[in-house]
């Protein structure tokens, strides 16, 4: 059941765009978080089972150009208008991971007619009342990745992802580190309109959260189902920032029903 | 002819500095619980009187510098020290090294911070500017990647405001004001002088040359800064001009005693200086972008700025005194370490770093006679 995917870099509003895509009928759009595209992992190839999944490289990350000008998550939503109208893709469901998420969240709000359904998976871009946002950048990259799983231990992917570095990955990342704190500096990791910006988004949506979260809290997850109105919140125990990475399974059993329930 | 500068950071070391192991740095995140104002209020009052006393017994300047969130420097304005030392020192120089300016918000009000000191103080301020360490991206919550922009985007609008008939308005990248009409304006014309410290950065050697700026090398060893010396007269030929000895200035840490063997041991304070604050995470000192967009990557082993060279923390007593770092001993041993110092780089300012961590007042207010007696006219001299 493979799904041919294939990376290429293709040219959008005079940018060089990263594009790891595979599999086959309606498309899917899949935004990658502040720690960079990590390329077509299992849950693309899951979910390439039901969709062709579009994963490109933000501007600014892995091998995307970055303009000087975008300086801020909604530059990235203008991006992706116009990367959308380039590749002919109609109203798509999106899924979205941690600032991925965000980056979804703000494109709903500003042009919803691009997208079709959309489903934040531990996203930032929402205040929490109550607990904060880890600040990333004030922690070892290792400390990071340590802070990113309720279990190290269960990621099936672990090694692949964090083991042994290239100097070109180790290059790519700090230029990713670098980018995600351009984006997020400040106000960090949140937009303070954002409950009000969710509030007029009418998509079916569905948020899920690793119970244990510790980057981005629960109740950020809670706060986005409340501010969208009838929005579903599936919560994943057991579960750190990362679902579809640390616990693809759950994470493929959560967002599967409500992102082929249109095909059934 | 040289002109010797005092300099202290205004340190709070009154706490075990031993807590500093607990925690990654003992700068940034170190807890404020370790604060006492009353403490910090005889210490500034001590500080107040040794620059005070400095001018008296022959300095030419006094250097005040700017951090936050660390008690190695409870300077946190140095434009409010810049008043207090306007208004309580008679004819010495005021050096400020300097204001951050990629941190500043309000480049317009930093302008009359700077002339009001200068017009309280008639016309002594020199006005250094800093891009901060990494460490103050943090504490100020600017963005890091912005740093180098703000910087040259502060300082071309804070000429303006000094040199550019008001009311006029300003539409730039960073910063954006309607009506800048400043009415404290500087005494000294067309602004004051305006220096730059460095520690190595070829950016920051280019930078200054080009604007005829003074250049500090602060704990550079001294073959570097031969070659950062070289290459700011080479881009001061290119641009248009000769650099002289005006050009450049040198920071040491320095500490004189009636006797040898006295100096060495109030010179140890120095290793408080050397030690905790100046280690710490990377993540700390160059957050993500602080060293510029898309740089390639180059090791950095945390802690303060030290370019290849061995950083300043992990130098021992011997070591630091070898390099010239820190400079100690009799007026007679201070004299040939200073006068070599001089020869060999040729520079117009040396700024004497004479004070550190908990050393006593009176050892710093006595080394600082011998200083400014003995040592000080004979520099100039020789």
């Amino acid at each position: 059941m493979a799904s041919n995917w294939q990376e290429e870099t293709i040219s959008v509003a005079g940018l060089d765009t990263q594009v790891f895509s595979g599999g086959s009928g309606e498309p899917l759009l899949v935004l990658h978080g502040a720690g960079g595209n990590p390329g077509w992992m299992p849950y693309c190839e899951a979910l390439a089972a039901h969709f062709r999944v579009i994963a490109p490289s933000h501007p600014g990350f892995g091998a995307s150009g970055r303009p000087d000008w975008m300086e801020r998550v909604h530059d990235l939503a203008y991006f992706y208008r116009w990367f959308m109208e380039q590749q002919g893709l109609g109203p798509l469901p999106v899924v979205g991971f941690s600032m991925g998420g965000w980056l979804a969240a703000e494109m709903a709000a500003m042009c919803p007619t691009l997208l079709s359904r959309m489903v934040l998976v531990g996203a930032a871009g929402m205040k929490p009342r109550d607990a904060e946002i880890a600040d990333i950048f004030l922690m070892t990259t290792e400390e990071g990745v340590a802070l990113r799983f309720y279990d190290a231990a269960q990621v099936p992917d672990y090694d692949a992802l964090f083991g042994e570095l290239t100097p070109e990955d180790i290059q790519t990342a700090a230029w990713d580190r670098e980018m995600a704190a351009l984006l997020t500096w400040k106000p960090y990791m949140h937009n303070p309109k954002m409950p009000h910006l969710m509030a007029q988004v009418k998509l079916p949506t569905l948020i899920v959260w690793g119970k244990q979260d510790a980057i981005v809290p629960v109740e950020c997850g809670d706060l986005y189902q409340q501010a969208i109105p009838g929005a579903g919140l599936t919560v994943i125990d057991h579960c750190g920032h990362s679902p579809h990475i640390e616990r693809p399974d759950a994470f493929l059993a959560a967002v599967l029903p409500f992102l082929t329930f249109q095909a059934c | 002819m040289v002109d010797v500068y005092y300099f202290t950071e205004m340190p709070y070391a009154a706490f075990d500095e031993t807590e500093a192991e607990r925690y990654p740095s003992m700068r940034l995140t170190f807890p404020n619980s370790y604060f006492d104002a009353d403490t910090a209020h005889g210490l500034f009052r001590d500080y107040f009187d040794q620059y005070q006393w400095a001018e008296e017994v022959g300095f030419d300047g006094l250097m005040i510098n700017e951090h936050h969130n660390t008690p190695s420097c409870m300077d946190v304005a140095v434009n409010l020290s810049a008043a207090v030392l306007g208004r309580v020192t008679k004819g010495a120089k005021i050096l400020l090294l300097g204001n951050m300016l990629p941190t500043t918000d309000n480049p317009v009000r930093l302008a009359e911070e700077v002339a009001m000191a200068d017009v309280i103080s008639g016309g002594r301020i020199i006005a250094g500017v800093v891009r901060g360490i990494g460490i103050e991206s943090w504490a100020n919550n600017t963005i890091p990647n912005h740093n180098r922009e703000r910087f040259e985007e502060c300082h071309d609008l804070m000429l303006a405001a000094w040199t550019r008939p008001g009311p006029f308005r300003w539409e730039g990248t960073h910063y954006h004001f309607r009506v800048i009409n400043p009415w404290v304006l500087p005494v000294q014309k067309p602004h004051p002088p305006i220096w730059v410290p460095g520690t190595g950065s070829p950016e920051t050697i280019v930078w200054a040359a080009k604007h005829g700026y003074t250049y500090a090398a602060f704990l550079v060893p001294m073959d570097a800064t031969v070659r950062l010396y070289d290459a700011y007269r080479e881009h001061a030929a290119e641009a248009g001009y000769e650099a002289t000895s005006d050009n450049f200035a040198y920071m040491v840490c320095c500490v004189c005693a009636d006797t040898d063997e006295e100096a060495q041991e109030i010179g140890k304070h120095y290793l408080w200086r050397m030690g905790h604050p100046l280690r710490g995470p990377v993540e700390y000192w160059a957050p993500p972008g602080y060293l510029g967009r898309r740089r390639p990557l180059r090791p950095h082993r945390g802690g303060a700025p030290s370019g290849d060279r061995k950083p300043l923390h992990t130098l021992s007593y011997e070591e630091l005194q070898d390099a010239y770092h820190l400079v100690v001993g009799s007026p007679q041993t201070v004299l040939e370490k200073l006068s070599h110092m001089r020869d060999k780089l040729g520079f117009g300012s040396l700024l004497l770093e004479a004070q550190a961590g908990a050393m006593p007042h009176k050892a710093t207010m006595r080394s600082l006679e011998l200083l400014g007696r003995d040592v000080i006219p004979a520099l100039k001299k020789g």
